[in-house]
């Protein structure tokens, strides 16, 4: 989750190989629950803009994780709340929807991890862990970028029809935050670059507070901005219920 | 000058010629290049075009290329639905298409209810196998109004994929390309291929197909007519040289300046082959009534005296021709400022030609001599002396035929009207109206209008007001005969507002509550992938798309669907909201509008600069408003009988008019130039109409003859819009000649001009 990734102290260690860097981003040790404001700024290539405001809680619970999200604004969607449950074995999340001017609670279903989130540029899959035994990594080079030294590993994943032919992963060294990601489409083109332009330290984790997906074929972007996050405050297993979905944030 | 040296000097103007008519021809060769995309065409800077460049960037509105994959035995089969997913794969895998504009049965976005909530897929991934599985997606076909009727007809039997392209991606190469690929696809169902891509394409390689057959076929004849009247090879092939030199400077500059050439390039040389053969004629008329009356004169003689008479009225009617052209450059539209600019060039060059070209050929090849045709010649006389004799005996059966056929004409005229249609250009059982028949049998319509709404502030577009309107006017529209459906955000709404409240046809409407609809189209972009919603709505729901999809391109029903659409207007800008028009279908619409203004602005300029001209040549207003006579009949008389046969305007049909200036200013100024060296000569009014009959009447006979003779035989074209240019060159050459020696000769003849001195 990129908004927990978070990253241990790193020491001096051995020359690493790809599969080793990656496990290390994966194996960062994550908050136990995490709450913030997200600001998500949707723009086409017309340059149009679509900016909404949320509230989420996302909490662990053992492999899984719990997810809940509120919308502050536009204001004729506030109220509206959308929860997820996503499961570490695999099976497909549960995804519902409250729409307050409904007065209902929806559950919504999506075919696959490769549908975007919330009409971002984001999938769903971009969005959670992929475990790294998925891909076979190689670890392409070491190089310098916005300051930071990187390790640059390219991960193929083994499954043929995965919607990415292939990524490219810019590893802080430091601690290993994945700082840049590059994103081949089926046919090998590059479809999406991600960006995080901005993480802090917050309460002895990493988080990063702002990212970029941009979309090259499509010219569209999405940026997400994290404010007041607060990391391990003891957010309430019942926060993500069909029924404090229907509370507001 | 000594006779070897004229020689000399005539072999070297016409080797000259000659050799700069080589260096165009590879010029051409090297340069030339035509433009296929149609937005070439269309004056950029005119609002409907920015307005519409930009709608169509906003919902990124592009023609459609329309796959009709038909199965008699109904496409719900495992193999027709694979065949449909193979299609759709393999145009996705295509350079020329972006994947997200082939959409089709198997890309299609199903949105439904499920017990517990809504869910957005595909109506299926992998191809179903049993039957089950196939009556299950057939179920979820029939019962999704956004998919059943428009990617699947009502009879189960036709499954539509519909690609999107831009034109300027759209190429003849391409064009073929994607007919061989979808035909790869026959058997055992039947493919069918239509959309707007495909009728341009079509008529692109058709037209100058045709053309290419056509045209020496029309030399051929031309040749052979000039020959029975001019009764010599030397003079026939000099003549014809003119033309086909002329024809090569112009399109040689063309390619020079690196202009492209366009659809209406293809007129320039009809044009020129209409109007250049005039000069030969004339010239060559006059040579022969020289030496019929000079038996002995030398061939130098013979030249000096034909020059001397001639220059002028050829000079006179190449430049009249010319600046009438030239008043083309007033139209908005580039092709046909370049049309008129070239063939403006080309009269010109054909003057040179005529002037340097045919006394050359006289000096190197020698002058015709021939005994018979004195006989035949006195034959002619007779006859031209008779005419101009009985018309001025009926000059009052003369006079009121004109004035019938005047307001007959005017009447006619007022019923003209404008066809944008790409596929009434063609043949009605040809493969393309059959096919664009049957998809438009099983389907919404290949042709397509959108309406773009738009507002001042963010998030109008979804409120429940205008959405509703939107919903009104789309049923509304969609009682217009010809509109087959309509698509735009307000389907999207019905649809999530229906498969939310369980699937209940009562709730198949737009919902009262503001915010659920904010809701609902959340829930969208949340449930799948909101691409296809920008193709009806912005993204501050500031903007909306309409597409109605009409089963003609004809004007009239263009017209009838849009006036339907009007009559919402005032309705939405009571909310704030305006409506403007986009789409290839309506471009076409504006275009030919365009082109029609810009033929008449033109035509009524060039027939005020000829007045003007005339009047200055002679020094006499007055001739200046006779000589316009045949001009004006010409034109009047042409569009007045296209609108009583009821044939459209088209850009062809219109540029046509052009040759009435072009030939009728010709017969004109020969006619009266003649009159009045006649007149000077003789100072005897009967005398003066019998000669002037029988030397330039006989020409400009001799000219309509070859001319019409030539163009008839484009009535044998398998493309209709050439054919319609055969009958209406013929006629107008027809009109011009008849409109000459009749009318415009008795109004001359009592307006006693060049003998008003003398009484």
């Amino acid at each position: 989750m990129i908004l927990s990734a978070v990253a241990g102290f790193s020491t001096v260690k051995a020359q690493m190989n790809g599969q080793q860097i990656m496990e290390a981003v994966y194996n960062n040790p994550t908050g136990e629950d995490v709450q913030g404001e997200l600001k998500m700024i949707l723009k086409n290539k017309q340059g149009d803009e679509r900016v909404r405001e949320l509230k989420q809680y996302i909490r662990q619970e053992g492999q899984d994780e719990k997810k809940i999200m509120f919308f502050l604004s536009p204001a004729d969607v506030k109220g509206t709340s959308f929860m997820s449950w996503s499961y570490a074995d695999g099976r497909d999340d549960d995804q519902w929807i409250y729409l307050p001017a409904l007065k209902r609670t929806k559950r919504i279903s999506s075919d696959s991890k490769a549908d975007y989130f919330m009409g971002s540029d984001f999938t769903y899959d971009d969005l959670g862990d992929r475990h790294p035994s998925e891909d076979n990594h190689t670890l392409l080079r070491e190089e310098t970028i916005d300051g930071h030294a990187c390790y640059v590993v390219e991960s193929v994943p083994k499954e043929a029809d995965y919607m990415y032919s292939k990524t490219i992963t810019w590893v802080i060294k430091d601690n290993f935050l994945g700082l840049k990601r590059d994103f081949n489409d089926e046919r090998g083109n590059l479809l999406k670059t991600l960006h995080i332009k901005k993480f802090e330290k917050i309460n002895g984790f990493w988080t990063i507070l702002n990212t970029e997906m941009h979309n090259v074929q499509k010219n569209h972007t999405t940026e997400m901005i994290f404010s007041d996050v607060k990391i391990n405050q003891g957010v309430p297993s019942g926060k993500f219920t069909e029924r404090s979905m229907t509370l507001g944030q | 000058m000594k006779e070897s040296l004229m020689k000399k000097t005539a072999w070297a103007i016409i080797i000259s010629i000659l050799l700069l008519s080589t260096w165009f021809v590879f010029e051409m060769a090297k340069n030339a290049r035509m433009e296929t995309d149609l937005d070439e065409y269309m004056p950029k800077e005119h609002p409907a075009f920015v307005y519409n460049d930009q709608a169509e960037a906003w919902f990124n509105i592009k023609d459609g290329i329309l796959i009709a994959i038909e199965n008699p035995e109904g496409i719900y089969n495992h193999q027709t639905l694979q065949k449909i997913k193979d299609i759709t794969e393999a145009m996705q895998d295509m350079p020329e298409f972006e994947a997200a504009d082939i959409i089709s049965l198997y890309t299609a976005d199903n949105i439904v209810g499920t017990e517990e909530g809504l869910d957005v897929k595909s109506f299926y991934k992998r191809v179903p196998q049993t039957e089950e599985k196939i009556a299950e997606l057939k179920q979820n076909v029939r019962s999704n109004e956004m998919v059943q009727g428009r990617l699947v007809s009502d009879n189960n039997q036709v499954a539509l994929v519909v690609a999107s392209i831009n034109d300027s991606v759209f190429s003849m190469e391409f064009y073929e390309k994607i007919l061989a690929f979808a035909h790869s696809y026959e058997g055992p169902e039947n493919i069918y291929v239509a959309g707007v891509p495909i009728v341009e394409g079509t008529m692109a390689y058709l037209g100058p197909k045709d053309m290419k057959t056509m045209v020496p076929i029309v030399i051929l004849v031309i040749i052979v007519i000039l020959y029975a009247v001019l009764r010599s090879v030397r003079y026939t092939l000099a003549t014809l040289f003119v033309v086909l030199f002329s024809t090569i400077w112009a399109f040689g500059l063309m390619s020079l300046l690196g202009i492209p050439i366009y659809a209406v390039t293809i007129m320039i040389p009809v044009m020129l082959i209409a109007i250049g053969v005039a000069d030969g004629i004339h010239l060559y008329n006059h040579l022969d009534l020289f030496m019929q009356e000079n038996e002995g004169a030398t061939k130098v003689e013979a030249i000096k005296d034909m020059l001397k008479n001639m220059w002028k009225p050829v000079v006179m009617t190449s430049v009249t021709t010319a600046v009438g052209f030239i008043s083309l450059l007033t139209s908005e539209v580039l092709p046909i400022k370049y049309f008129g600019l070239f063939t403006a060039f080309g009269v010109l060059s054909a003057m040179i030609f005529s002037l340097v070209l045919v006394p050359a050929v006289i000096l190197v090849f020698g002058i015709k001599r021939k005994k018979i045709i004195h006989k035949n010649d006195n034959n002619h006389a007779g006859f031209a002396y008779r005419f101009a004799e009985k018309t001025l005996k009926h000059k009052v059966l003369v006079i009121s035929v004109t004035t019938v056929l005047i307001f007959v004409s005017l009447y006619g005229t007022s019923k003209v009207w404008i066809n944008s249609s790409f596929l009434e250009n063609f043949e009605r059982d040809s493969d393309i109206v059959l096919t664009d028949a049957f998809i438009n049998k099983h389907f919404g319509g290949t042709s397509t209008i959108n309406v773009i709404l738009e507002s001042e502030n963010n998030g109008v577009m979804i409120q429940s007001d205008i959405q509703k309107l939107m919903d009104e006017m789309q049923t509304s529209v969609e009682k217009v005969e010809t509109v087959g459906n309509s698509f735009s955000i307000a389907d999207y709404v019905k649809r999530m507002n229906k498969v939310m409240n369980a699937d209940e046809e009562a709730f198949n409407v737009i919902p009262e509550n503001n915010d659920l609809i904010a809701q609902y189209l959340l829930l969208y972009e949340m449930s799948g992938d909101p691409e296809n919603l920008w193709k009806v709505i912005d993204y501050d729901y500031r903007k909306a798309n309409i597409t109605f999809q009409l089963k003609s391109d004809n004007s009239k029903e263009l017209n009838n669907a849009i006036d339907a659409i009007e009559k919402y207007r005032k309705s939405f800008e009571e909310k704030g909201v305006s409506i403007n028009y986009a789409g290839s279908g309506y471009k076409a619409l504006v275009f030919t509008g365009l082109i029609l203004t810009g033929q008449i602005k033109s035509l009524i300029l060039s027939v005020i600069i000829i007045i003007l001209l005339l009047s200055l040549m002679f020094k006499k207003l007055s001739i200046g408003l006779i000589g316009s006579i045949p001009v004006i009949l010409t034109a009047l008389i042409s569009f007045g009988l296209m609108g009583l046969l009821n044939i459209p305007l088209s850009t062809t049909t219109a540029l046509i008019s052009s040759i009435a200036i072009g030939i009728g200013i010709d017969y004109a100024v020969h006619f009266i130039d003649r009159y009045r060296i006649n007149a000077h000569e003789t100072k005897d009014k009967l005398a003066t109409t019998r000669e002037t009959m029988y030397h330039s009447g006989r020409a400009i006979a001799f000219n309509a003859l070859v001319v019409i003779s030539g163009f008839l035989v484009m009535l044998f074209s398998v493309f209709p819009p050439n054919r319609s240019l055969g009958a209406l060159v013929s006629l107008n050459m027809f009109i011009s000649f008849i409109a000459t020696v009749t009318i415009m000769y008795l109004v001359l003849y009592k307006s006693n001009i060049f003998f008003k001195k003398k009484n």
